[in-house]
């Protein structure tokens, strides 16, 4: 763990040093209160100090001060070490954000043991974060395939929507719905069913742009949005998305299976006026054609193609 | 090899072996270090003493009081601590009063500092 030791007196900042590094920790060493808050204020800096209180520049309060206004949410543990030793100073520099107080000349049993409660708080917060994290995931996310959830796919279509309208640009809804699923799962089992959705979110993912969303919409429905793309490319990018799901056989614990998929879309212009509803609606309609269709195709809502109300595209 | 004798005069081995976490090799830089920093220290305090500057007085006197209290330099550092709260206080008559005890103490300390680590 890193530490910041900020002193003007070279004698307790050798002490400081020498003490902290024999405890194992990584020491940065300066001299000045304005040095001390650069250091700790940068995101990756310290997250451990102990402060002089009386130092040029700027004093401990101030530096713990500036470090509450400027690291933003992450907590760094700050200790002031000061010879004023008044239950008022003590006071103070509490206020000014310090966690703890300790009084100059320090005793090295009871500073690494300051030093250690600063940690255990780190390391609590830590956990915290990391559990936030992953509730955050979870709550977003598809627990079989990893990818986004029908409802974090259906808010950011309609964010998406929301942006194109404001820059006038075009996102495409594409819906796309594996064939005959139920038939891998009557024959050869959920487990195997499991098998080939998951390896679908990994080839869908593999399909589309960095920037586009691909979710898990339903039970063998997906809904993938594709940011900056319009209707004289939907149709090619839905083909890409539907080819990649079809081209070869997904390898399963039964043996590899033929997997198709039908997919339906909806590019969404500008100067449209459609909701989140209606866009999942229309491409939901595109998908219910294609299924019409023969399945294993791609239909493009909106579009007139040869003797039909959309564009169709297949194998 | 270095000899105690004459800082133990001055300073209180004991509890600063217990500070240095029984690192003689520190404790020796530690004396390198206040022999080369307290003539600045020093001087710094008699600038503000003679430009009747009592806030400059105060934080001069703090700092000496920590550096001493550091080398657990006890007696020494309770002096600085007086003549840190008569400053605070405004009372300019009591640190005229307490430096000439400090510089007396003080000169000794430095001299068992420059016997303990001569100058080259």
């Amino acid at each position: 763990m890193r530490v910041l030791i900020a002193d003007d007196d070279s004698i307790s900042l050798r002490l400081l040093e020498k003490t902290l590094e024999r405890a194992g920790y990584e020491v940065t060493a300066v001299k000045n209160g304005r040095a001390a808050a650069v250091e700790m204020c940068h995101p990756e800096g310290p997250r451990l100090a102990l402060l002089d209180w009386v130092m040029p520049e700027l004093d401990g309060p101030d530096v713990c001060r500036e470090i509450r206004k400027q690291r933003g949410q992450r907590h760094v543990h700050l200790v002031l070490l000061s010879s004023k030793n008044s239950k008022k100073d003590i006071v103070q520099g509490l206020e000014a954000g310090a966690d703890d107080y300790l009084i100059k000349p320090f005793d090295p049993e009871e500073l690494k043991a300051r030093l250690h409660t600063g940690l255990r708080i780190l390391q609590l917060e830590d956990s915290l974060l990391e559990a936030r994290e992953e509730m955050r995931y979870k709550a977003t996310h598809d627990s079989l395939t990893s990818l986004l959830n029908r409802g974090t796919i259906i808010e950011l279509l309609a964010r998406e929507l929301a942006r194109t309208r404001r820059e006038n640009r075009c996102t495409t809804a594409v819906m796309g719905d594996l064939d005959h699923f139920k038939l891998i799962n009557d024959t050869h089992g959920h487990p195997v069913g499991d098998e080939v959705l998951r390896e679908v979110g990994r080839r869908l993912l593999g399909a589309v742009r960095s920037y586009d969303f691909v979710g898990r919409y339903g039970g063998e429905e997906f809904l993938l949005v594709l940011n900056n793309c319009d209707v004289t490319k939907a149709l090619e990018r839905s083909e890409e998305i539907r080819c990649v799901v079809s081209r070869t056989s997904i390898r399963t614990s039964k043996g590899p299976l033929r997997i198709t998929l039908s997919v339906g879309a909806y590019a969404s212009p500008g100067d449209d006026d459609k909701t989140v509803e209606d866009v999942l609606c229309i491409a939901d309609g595109a998908l219910y054609e294609a299924k019409a269709a023969g399945r294993n195709c791609s239909r493009l809502a909106g579009r007139k193609a040869a003797g039909s109300a959309g564009a169709t595209v297949g194998d | 090899m270095h000899s105690f004798a004459q800082l133990e005069a001055y300073v209180d081995l004991p509890e600063l072996l217990n500070r240095v976490e029984g690192d003689r090799e520190l404790l020796a830089e530690l004396f390198r270090l206040s022999r080369d920093d307290l003539p600045e220290n020093r001087e710094a305090l008699h600038e503000a003493i003679d430009g009747v500057d009592l806030g400059k007085v105060a934080i001069a006197a703090h700092k000496l009081k920590g550096m001493l209290a550091n080398l657990s330099a006890t007696r020494l550092a309770s002096l600085a601590a007086q003549i840190e709260r008569a400053a605070r206080a405004g009372d300019n008559e009591m640190v005229k009063n307490k430096l000439p005890g400090f510089d007396a103490e003080i000169d000794g300390f430095a001299a068992a500092l420059s016997a303990f680590w001569p100058e080259n």
